[in-house]
């Protein structure tokens, strides 16, 4: 009843077809992508460290981040699943996950469910650890969509920086609701692949 | 006086107060111009934002038709609202059918607009907004004065005693971080224990039933994955056609609102968590109608990202709450008289139409030219004052005829010239309040003109 | 090429300088310049004030007496704003094309259509620019703020070459100073805080003088700095302009 209502309204109201344009394209000539993307990223609050290989990562997972759950691997996903208590998730300081690919124009990295079966996950730790390919970076959100290609899944967020607010008289503050720090780890391995 | 100029009155009685909020708001603006200038071809994004959003109205039924589709072929429930009250008693429903009773809800200046908190609180549902912003004007009991930053006139002074007094904070710590702290703990305990989240809508994409929100706090996100239950409240115009689209939206998004490149979260909604619901309801609330206003059909591109806020010199130095209106500003100024024209008649006079909103508007609304028509479209509706309506008729006839025009200025210098200053500057004189008169001149340019060149003279008349 | 030169109804009445100042520089630019006594108000008041079925009769008015003339000149950025684009809504005869096409503001009159920029003007002072709004984001006499194109300004390009000259830079380019036309009287605490804020500003940055394409924000401008006993002193871009060795 209201659909027709409001349906049959805008149709009473229609107005001249107005083209839809063509996709926007700006030639951005020489942008280093990943410095770019570093750059931004520690602007906005996001610390950055890099390897070079798996060995170097593991490494630094081991030593660095010993305490975190590492949920890049599929074994670990099963016992997070989507219907796992969030009273258990709330206990989680440091979450790894993987990134799927970063926007070097505004720092952001996008992760989907496909990554962690519970939507949760990526907000409701304390510290959140996102693993980068850095041969994985395009230049802008055009770049981006077009990475994504309407394949969305269930759910998906693009990430960048910590959680933050400045809503208490514009003094900037980070870890309003979700992760109090955001680290990526960007691997240059496939540099060279 | 008019009640936005009686209430920008009282705002800037606080000198200090005003100033700051001045200055802050011209500082955003700052980085938004400073934002802008790295994005090569930011006046092509801005057109072509135009653009899309006029397609998308021009075939509104056929987007949101699919978009309908879509959705519930993606596993979530659509529901469609006609007026205001509609939304309310939709969303009071599915409450009431899940024996839900705790409410968390991220910001949506579409809610807020239908009343959908007192609405749920009458029925005794507990809802708690999320958005710090907006946490804190919820304790303070008082509407939000920025469509983005919701508790912009507050001090931090005032949200430290208020936390004290309905948080149990420490008294007298009003560290920024301190307070953040404070207000997410207490605001995690909610995320956990909530049944239903409620979230409004940035943008919706017709071509695969995605919601898209953007947050920087992560309420959003937080509210949504943690309750069983995802209620989504959109405004008929938040669709897009698709995802391709999405891009560039994002990218005028946060730079023109807060200066940044993104949010930190852009969240795309498509499908329910398992065993979990998500429905979407969309709204009309008279956007079907302003469809059909050729005048003021633009507004409807709004994507609600407050920069004609922060440019605006009368909302920097008046506030939002002058405005009376959920949204204020400029884009509420022109939405306002089209929800309630003699509520709302002295808005687009709260302008001096200096077209900065217009030249930082993301979607390139004509704002002040539809503040303009506005003015045009009260004054011939016969909201405007009959005082002033009669005054303009006498305006009009002096100023059509030559002689009336010449002795009325005649008259006028006469009397600043002659009258002592006491009869000139009383307290009928707005004016003359804070500002000098005009210096009298003896001769006007045309008695001069007359005098020196004459009729036939040097240049003659034409 | 004939010019019909057009003097705003305040400035008419309250500021007869300036109109002097513009027709001695059209004349000393060698143009053939009339002044048609008929003339009264662009409507403009009215209009911003709702009014604008009332100021129809004065926007006839105007066309009737400035049709006949090749261009129309006037000292203020508003009104010719009003005329070529808010004189919309007349019904569009060759007439009103003709006023709305060729009415020109001061500045971009020199400018744009006799094409000079060096007037030779001396001035040896440090001036603030107040660009009025409708001039700068309606006629396009210079680059808003708020746009991201090349930068431009067709007054400072008036004035950058005056012998002497010092132009300040402010802190808010283009901040609106409040007038608004009626919103003067009808927001009176917003736009004297405006007017302050825009004084504050030249102040800080050292302006002696303040000059703008419209006399209307310097009527504005000049009543709250007499009522604060400011040193500054006002003159109108026509005045500034005129002071030269042409």
């Amino acid at each position: 009843m209201d659909r027709n209502k409001i349906l049959l309204n805008i149709q009473r109201n229609k107005i001249k077809p107005v083209k839809l344009p063509e996709p926007f394209y700006s030639a951005e000539k020489g942008v280093n992508k990943v410095s770019l993307f570093k750059e931004i990223l520690l602007q906005i609050g996001g610390d950055c460290i890099e390897v070079n290989t798996t060995e170097e990562l593991n490494f630094l997972l081991h030593n660095n981040f010993k305490n975190a759950t590492d949920l890049r691997r599929n074994k670990l996903l099963e016992k997070f699943p989507s219907s796992y208590s969030k009273e258990s998730l709330e206990g989680l300081k440091t979450v790894i996950l993987e990134g799927q690919f970063g926007v070097a124009e505004n720092g952001s990295i996008w992760v989907n469910d496909s990554n962690f079966p519970n939507r949760l996950i990526p907000f409701i730790s304390e510290e959140l650890v996102l693993c980068l390919d850095s041969t994985q970076i395009v230049r802008n959100m055009h770049d981006a969509y077009f990475k994504i290609n309407n394949a969305i899944s269930g759910f998906g967020v693009f990430i960048s920086g910590p959680s933050k607010t400045s809503d208490i008289e514009q003094h900037l503050v980070y870890g309003a609701h979700g992760a109090k720090k955001l680290v990526v780890i960007l691997s240059h391995e496939n540099i060279l692949k | 006086m008019t009640n936005h100029a009686h209430r920008a009155g009282r705002f800037l009685k606080n000198e200090e107060r005003a100033a700051w909020h001045d200055k802050t708001l011209w500082m955003i603006r700052q980085k938004r111009d400073k934002m802008a200038l790295d994005v090569p071809g930011w006046e092509e994004l801005r057109e072509q934002a135009s653009q899309i959003k006029r397609h998308s109205l021009s075939k509104l039924n056929d987007y949101l038709v699919q978009f309908e589709e879509q959705a519930i072929n993606n596993g979530a429930q659509i529901h469609w609202a006609s007026t205001a009250g509609r939304l309310n008693e939709i969303v009071y429903r599915i409450i009431k059918e899940n024996h839900a009773s705790k409410v968390v809800k991220s910001k949506s200046m579409l809610t807020e607009e239908c009343g959908l908190n007192p609405f749920l609180e009458k029925k005794g549902v507990k809802i708690i907004d999320t958005d710090l912003g907006e946490r804190i004007i919820q304790l303070k009991q008082e509407p939000p004065s920025h469509i983005v930053m919701p508790a912009i006139h507050v001090k931090k002074e005032e949200i430290s005693e208020l936390f004290h007094q309905k948080l149990h904070s420490e008294k007298g710590n009003y560290d920024p971080t301190y307070l953040t702290a404070t207000a997410r703990l207490h605001l995690r305990q909610k995320f956990l224990e909530a049944d239903v989240a409620i979230t409004g809508v940035n943008f919706a994409i017709a071509e695969n039933g995605a919601i898209v929100v953007c947050t920087n706090e992560g309420n959003a996100d937080m509210g949504v994955h943690a309750a069983p239950i995802q209620i989504h409240c959109m405004g008929i115009e938040k669709i897009i056609p698709r995802t391709s689209d999405l891009a560039v939206f994002i990218r005028l998004l946060a730079r023109s609102a807060t200066g940044q490149h993104i949010t930190t979260y852009t969240s795309h909604y498509l499908k329910p968590k398992t065993s979990g619901q998500m429905h979407i309801v969309i709204v009309d609330n008279g956007r079907s109608e302003l469809i059909g206003k050729e005048d003021y059909r633009d507004s409807l591109k709004c994507i609600r990202c407050g920069a004609c806020m922060n440019t605006c010199p009368v909302y920097r130095r008046s506030g939002g709450h002058s405005y009376h209106y959920v949204i204020p500003g400029p884009i509420g100024s022109i939405l306002a008289p089209h929800s309630n024209s003699k509520k709302y008649k002295d808005l687009p006079f709260a302008s001096s139409l200096c077209g900065s909103c217009s030249d930082v508007c993301p979607v390139k609304i004509n704002i002040h030219g539809q503040l303009y028509r506005w003015r045009q479209d009260l004054s011939q509706k016969g909201v405007l004052s009959p005082i002033k309506k009669s005054i303009m008729k006498i305006s009009g006839k002096i100023l059509t005829s030559t002689k009336m025009y010449d002795w009325s200025g005649r008259i006028a210098r006469w009397c600043i010239e002659h009258f002592p200053r006491k009869l000139i500057y009383n307290r009928l004189n707005i004016w003359g309040k804070e500002r000098e008169l005009p210096e009298a001149s003896r001769e006007s340019f045309k008695q001069w003109y007359n005098k020196n060149y004459g009729e036939g003279g040097k240049n003659g008349q034409k | 090429m004939q010019i019909g030169l057009f003097i705003p109804c305040y400035i008419d009445q309250f500021y007869p300088k300036v109109g002097i100042a513009t027709l001695e520089l059209l004349e000393k630019l060698g143009l053939e310049v009339y002044y048609p006594s008929e003339q009264t108000c662009c409507g403009q008041p009215l209009a911003n004030s709702g009014a604008e079925d009332e100021a129809i009769q004065i926007y006839n008015k105007f066309v009737r007496i400035f049709s006949k003339f090749d261009y129309v000149v006037s000292p203020s950025g508003s009104c010719v704003y009003h005329v070529r684009e808010n004189y919309n809504i007349l019904p569009q005869t060759d007439e009103v094309n003709r006023v709305r096409q060729n009415t020109f503001e001061l500045c971009e009159f020199i400018v744009d259509i006799l094409k000079t920029d060096d007037l030779k003007i001396v001035f040896p002072h440090k001036v603030g620019v107040h660009q009025s709004c409708h001039g700068l984001r309606g006629l396009k006499l210079g680059t808003p703020s708020e746009l991201i194109m090349e930068h431009y300004s067709k007054v400072h390009r008036l004035l950058k070459n005056a012998k002497g000259i010092e132009i300040i830079n402010l802190d808010r380019k283009d901040e609106c100073c409040g007038f608004g036309g009626t919103f003067s009287i009808f927001q009176p605490d917003i736009s004297v805080k405006m007017g302050k804020d825009r004084l504050d500003d030249h102040k800080r940055n050292g302006a002696e003088v303040i000059t703008a394409t419209d006399m209307s924000c310097l009527m504005h401008l000049e009543g709250i700095a007499r009522r604060q006993k400011r040193e500054v002193k006002f003159m109108h871009i026509a005045e500034i302009l005129n002071s030269n060795r042409l």
